[in-house]
């Protein structure tokens, strides 16, 4: 078994004309947590539902414990998404269900358990997360870090291989930020799940993650442990690690001269 | 480019119907689908029922106005049994269901699009095709039918109540009039055929609408809005080539 329990290798895809992945490849370490980083827009949600099989690249391997994800067929992957959880960014909760049934949800689709043994799950994933008083709740009427919360125990109810964590600290307040930090570290290490993490909360993500790549305009633009980041020459590494806002990647989006687009009609007239 | 786009989404409604509906509905999932027919279907009784006594009243006062004329008050209850089974029926019934179940069925399932609840039930391995859309598109053909049948009833009551108990023709010709005339096959068979095929349309449509609406406020508008105006200039299409094919004399 190899060490590595994803494997990309020369990764192409493309969003109309625009290349979201030009030619990437990278490897995720098993049992650990590995973050993907980039600014908004490099693909980094694309990414993650890629290696979920909801979208197909245009070229490239995505191997998953040594099968290409994207050569499974519909039945296949639904079977290899058994052995998956994803935190989705807006928490994804079945609306028409309580929070008990929400977690208990996969449980109820994918085994055969009976009605005590996935009772006792679900509690004890809900304690995990802090939330087991809350179980007859409705999602509406839970807080947005609550929500998530919830979301996290829905996708470690079937104690996947590998759980996928898209944006997990957007949007949240900073008490409910820590309480998800932790949570993640602390289900890496009590499940021995490989954690695959996308975010660019750069502080949140360099404190638990064992390994980064940044990405930007399809590319991977840095690899490595955090420490070894901080240390990159690279100046684009160095301005998304310290949050600068201009650099190599510019602030402005491309546009003509500012003097120009305001005065525009004025210089044409006084050039003519 | 229109045309094409159109066509495109032709292609895309046939593909999540085979997808959805590909086998019959197994065992587990019928407690998926009591579900849906209690809201498609029960929840939308009050309009079916109120809808269906006015307008078996207000027949029943039409004709029996006309038809006093000649003396005629007999053929009150077959003339008003026949409108009824044959096309008032299947036809409002479905209009109806487009209304009230149809719409909601595109908002939920638009909503759920929006909200990722599709998504994240397929990265856990749960096609939607199969858990969200089927037993919505089998309780629209189990709830139209049923609703269809009692339209008919209640239509008929209602105009039994003006024609005879208010406007006070004779009970016997009325009732016998329509037992004379009325067959099970040719009238209420074919009606029935029609609420069927009524109900595939409808439900195909507003779970197809939900299901590719774009993700925005106005995406999900839009589509509420095109199962409504489609589904029914579908019925009144359908329910024509339906009358020519079952009933056409050629």
């Amino acid at each position: 078994m190899s060490d590595n329990l994803i494997e990309i290798s020369h990764l192409t895809f493309f969003r109309g004309e625009r290349a979201i992945f030009d030619d990437i490849s990278l490897s995720i370490p098993r049992g650990k947590i590995t973050a993907i980083m980039g600014p908004s827009g490099t693909g980094k949600t694309t990414l993650l539902r890629i290696i979920g099989g909801q979208l197909r690249p245009d070229r490239g391997r995505v191997l998953v414990n040594g099968t290409d994800v994207c050569r499974m067929d519909r039945h296949q992957l639904f079977a290899f998404r058994r052995n998956l959880g994803m935190l989705f960014q807006s928490s994804a909760l079945f609306t028409d269900l309580s929070v008990f049934e929400n977690v208990a949800f996969p449980m109820r689709v994918h085994t055969k358990l009976g009605e005590e043994t996935i009772r006792d799950i679900v509690l004890m994933k809900l304690n995990a997360v802090g939330l087991r008083g809350a179980r007859d709740l409705s999602p509406a009427e839970l807080s947005g870090g609550m929500a998530r919360r919830v979301a996290l125990a829905r996708a470690i109810s079937l104690d996947p291989d590998l759980i996928m964590y898209d944006e997990p600290f957007t949007g949240q307040d900073p008490i409910a930020m820590g309480v998800l930090v932790g949570l993640i570290k602390q289900l890496n290490q009590a499940l021995g799940t490989t954690s695959l993490l996308v975010s660019h909360d750069i502080h949140e993500t360099v404190s638990i993650a064992d390994q980064i790549f940044i990405l930007a305009d399809g590319r991977v633009i840095g690899a490595g442990t955090p420490e070894e980041l901080r240390a990159s020459p690279s100046p684009r590494v160095q301005q998304f690690m310290h949050g600068l806002p201009d650099g190599p990647v510019p602030f402005h989006y491309p546009a003509d001269d500012i003097a120009f687009d305001i005065m525009g009609d004025q210089q044409a007239g006084r050039s003519a | 480019m229109r045309f094409l786009a159109w066509l495109e989404a032709l292609g895309r409604a046939a593909l999540l119907w085979v997808n959805a509906m590909r086998g019959l509905p197994r065992w587990s999932d019928v407690k998926l689908v009591g579900r849906q027919i209690y809201n498609v279907g029960f929840l939308s009784l009050i309009i079916i029922v109120l809808s269906a006594f006015s307008i078996g009243a207000v027949l029943a006062l039409q004709f029996y106005t006309q038809l006093a004329r000649f003396g005629a008050e007999d053929a009150v209850g077959l003339g008003l049994a026949l409108v009824v089974l044959r096309e008032l029926g299947p036809v409002v019934t479905a209009l109806l269901f487009a209304g009230r179940a149809g719409s909601a069925l595109t908002a939920e399932i638009g909503l759920m699009k929006t909200t990722e609840q599709l998504s994240s039930m397929e990265m856990m391995g749960v096609d939607p095709l199969h858990r969200i859309v089927a037993p919505r598109i089998w309780a629209g053909i189990i709830s139209v039918p049923i609703l269809t049948l009692i339209f008919n009833i209640v239509a008929i009551y209602g105009g039994a109540l003006v024609a005879v108990d208010w406007l006070g023709a004779d009970p016997g010709g009325f009732w016998s009039g329509m037992q004379d005339v009325v067959q099970l096959w040719e009238d209420l068979g074919k009606g029935m055929i029609k609420s069927v095929v009524f109900a595939v349309l409808v439900t195909w449509v507003a779970v197809f609408q939900g299901y590719d609406s774009p993700p925005t406020a106005e995406g999900m508008s839009m589509a509420t809005t095109r199962t409504v105006v489609i589904s029914s200039v579908l019925i009144l299409a359908a329910d024509f080539l339906l009358t020519l094919v079952l009933y056409g004399d050629f």
